[in-house]
């Protein structure tokens, strides 16, 4: 089937570019840094005579949670460099034209190359979450059963991302989609903090600000259902939660929806800009 | 119109503004080798992706094969090989082609067939386990040679195929068209290189300015001559009485330019006017080359 073909061959493209590489590279020193900080961390909370056992477990899971928040980001911008230019790029290099006038639906090409770049993405949460809880566990001893939920979380989150970003390939020049994805994408992770200070002040129109701005785009709210877990399994109530890692209120289920939605909008939307251009 | 293996009418195709492709109507038979030419900026492009589905006709119809343009079963029956030639350079040959071979629908066997034959035959062979970025603009052109023939094709479509290539690559390309012709198989090839469209075409199609300005069998229009005559008093009465058009005219100096599609033809126009009276001082024929044909029919229409 044609999608496949399209999907190993974007797989194969990333790994030849050296794109899975550099991401290893990279992470592979992310992970290395985030356990030497754990283990120090550790060492000084766990002799200290004032921390309790609970405050402990306390900012240990702050700890774990501020890593996989961090792993969160550098997957969605992995996300987006790897779909900006997917659609254009390809267009504007000249290689799309022998591709496109084989006998393949240009859905294929949409949705093979969507399909391709969650599988890598789904390949690097996968091993970069687990390695983290792992490097948690081992040097503190603490497992954090409930923080399964936020490479799933992560990945719909990246999913989502990656879709709008096809999307807005499919219309716009690499540099141009760039600019505005980042944009949503950072406009949406602002919004998050807004909406904490709007519920902090009590101000209404402020917190539907930040709730506005997960409607543009569900990526952080995503996020907030993971940080959510992460938060409530350390045993934290109020005083480590809030900031960028977490949210006071995190999103009911039905954000789950609303991004599943959002996500077969954004592909649709895709599929059909696409069918529609010129080559 | 099933026996043709490209049928065009009324293609029309407009960005914003710009008409690119203004009512072209094209019928290029099965089999044939096929000239597609006209000047830089003609619409030459737009119409070959529009045959191959890459770019949606704002009006008009095309089928390819006896479907409609763009449909996969049309594009089964395609290999084209694109003018930019622009491949994805992190690919081995071999690999490129095995890739293009499963986007055709080709099963295993026939892929592990068909690719080491292809670069036999455009001579990279020895390359094949080489990046395509390691490659020469001419390499370049010659695996998308390989590409578009790979899965057998009916119809191959060739947008410019040796721009990139040295006079022997030409020369090679030549040698390939000619075989697919010998083989059966239908080429449409757009071009710049006149020497190469009367080298290897059957029939041709000329645009310009987004219109197929002559189109038809390459040696009757190259058979077509120019007649420049001088003659005496009344010769524009006996021309009009033979019903003879003349592409120009200087009725003070007796000067009048016809065409003539033979030579019986003119020895028929000389007789004519002698019959009718008219003095014949002077008649100078000028054999049309594809060039001068080229050259003349984008000047007419740019006037």
């Amino acid at each position: 089937m044609s999608l496949w073909i399209v999907a190993d061959h974007t797989l194969r493209e990333a790994v030849r570019r050296r794109v899975v590489l550099a991401a290893a590279v990279v992470i592979g020193g992310f992970l290395a840094l985030y356990g030497v900080g754990v283990w120090f961390g550790y060492r000084d909370i766990s002799t200290d005579p004032d921390l309790t056992a609970s405050m402990q477990r306390v900012i240990v899971g702050f700890m774990l949670q501020g890593g996989m928040w961090s792993l969160n980001f550098v997957a969605s911008l992995l996300a987006i460099f790897l779909a900006v230019g997917s659609i254009s790029g390809e267009i504007d290099q000249g290689t799309m034209h022998a591709v496109a006038a084989r006998p393949l639906r240009r859905s294929s090409i949409v949705l093979g190359k969507f399909l391709g770049n969650l599988l890598l993405l789904t390949v690097f949460i996968g091993i970069s979450t687990a390695v983290m809880i792992a490097v948690v566990a081992i040097i503190t001893g603490q497992f954090a059963e409930r923080a399964w939920t936020a490479p799933f979380a992560m990945l719909f989150a990246a999913a989502v991302l990656l879709a709008v970003t096809i999307a807005g390939s499919t219309r716009l020049g690499t540099l141009a989609n760039g600019v505005v994805v980042f944009t949503l994408y950072a406009v949406a992770l602002v919004g998050g903090v807004i909406e904490q200070i709007g519920n902090f002040l009590d101000n209404p129109v402020t917190f539907d600000i930040g709730i506005a701005t997960s409607v543009l785009l569900p990526t952080r709210a995503l996020w907030d259902l993971a940080g959510a877990q992460l938060a409530q399994q350390s045993g934290s109530t109020t005083g480590m939660t809030g900031g960028p890692f977490s949210s006071l209120n995190p999103p009911s289920g039905w954000m789950l929806l609303v991004a599943a939605v959002y996500l077969v909008l954004a592909l649709a939307y895709a599929v059909r800009a696409f069918q529609r251009r010129d080559i | 119109m099933d026996q043709a293996a490209i049928h065009a009418t009324g293609l029309h195709k407009s960005f914003g503004d710009t008409h690119a492709v203004r009512g072209v109507d094209l019928s290029v038979p099965r089999g044939e080798v096929f000239g597609f030419l006209g000047p830089n900026g003609a619409g030459k492009s737009t119409v070959v992706k529009i045959i191959l589905g890459l770019v949606q006709a704002t009006a008009g119809d095309v089928t390819v094969l006896g479907h409609p343009a763009g449909s996969l079963a049309a594009r089964r029956r395609i290999g084209f090989l694109p003018e930019t030639f622009r491949f994805h350079e992190w690919m081995h040959a071999s690999e490129f082609l095995d890739f293009h071979g499963r986007l055709a629908g080709l099963d295993r066997d026939t892929r592990s067939r068909r690719v080491p034959e292809m670069l036999e035959l455009v001579g990279l062979a020895q390359r094949r386990r080489d990046r395509l970025a390691t490659f020469s603009k001419g390499m370049l052109q010659r695996i998308g040679l390989a590409q578009a023939l790979l899965a057998e094709p009916p119809l191959v479509v060739l947008d410019e195929p040796t721009s990139a290539l040295d006079p022997i690559g030409r020369r090679d390309v030549r040698d390939i068209i000619r075989a697919l012709r010998a083989g059966g198989t239908t080429v449409f090839l757009n071009s710049h290189l006149l020497s190469e469209i009367e080298q290897v075409c059957d029939q041709v199609a000329i645009i310009n300015r987004g219109q197929v300005v002559a189109a038809g069998d390459l040696r009757q229009l190259l058979a077509a001559r120019e007649v420049e005559l001088r003659l005496g008093d009344g010769a524009d009465a006996a021309l009009r009485a033979a019903g003879l058009e003349p592409l120009s005219a200087r009725p003070d100096e007796g000067r009048y330019t016809l065409t003539a599609g033979s030579d019986e033809e003119i020895a028929r126009i000389t007789a004519n006017l002698a019959g009718a009276g008219v003095s014949i001082y002077e008649v100078q024929v000028r054999s049309n080359s594809l060039e001068d044909l080229f050259v003349r029919l984008a000047d007419s229409t740019d006037q």
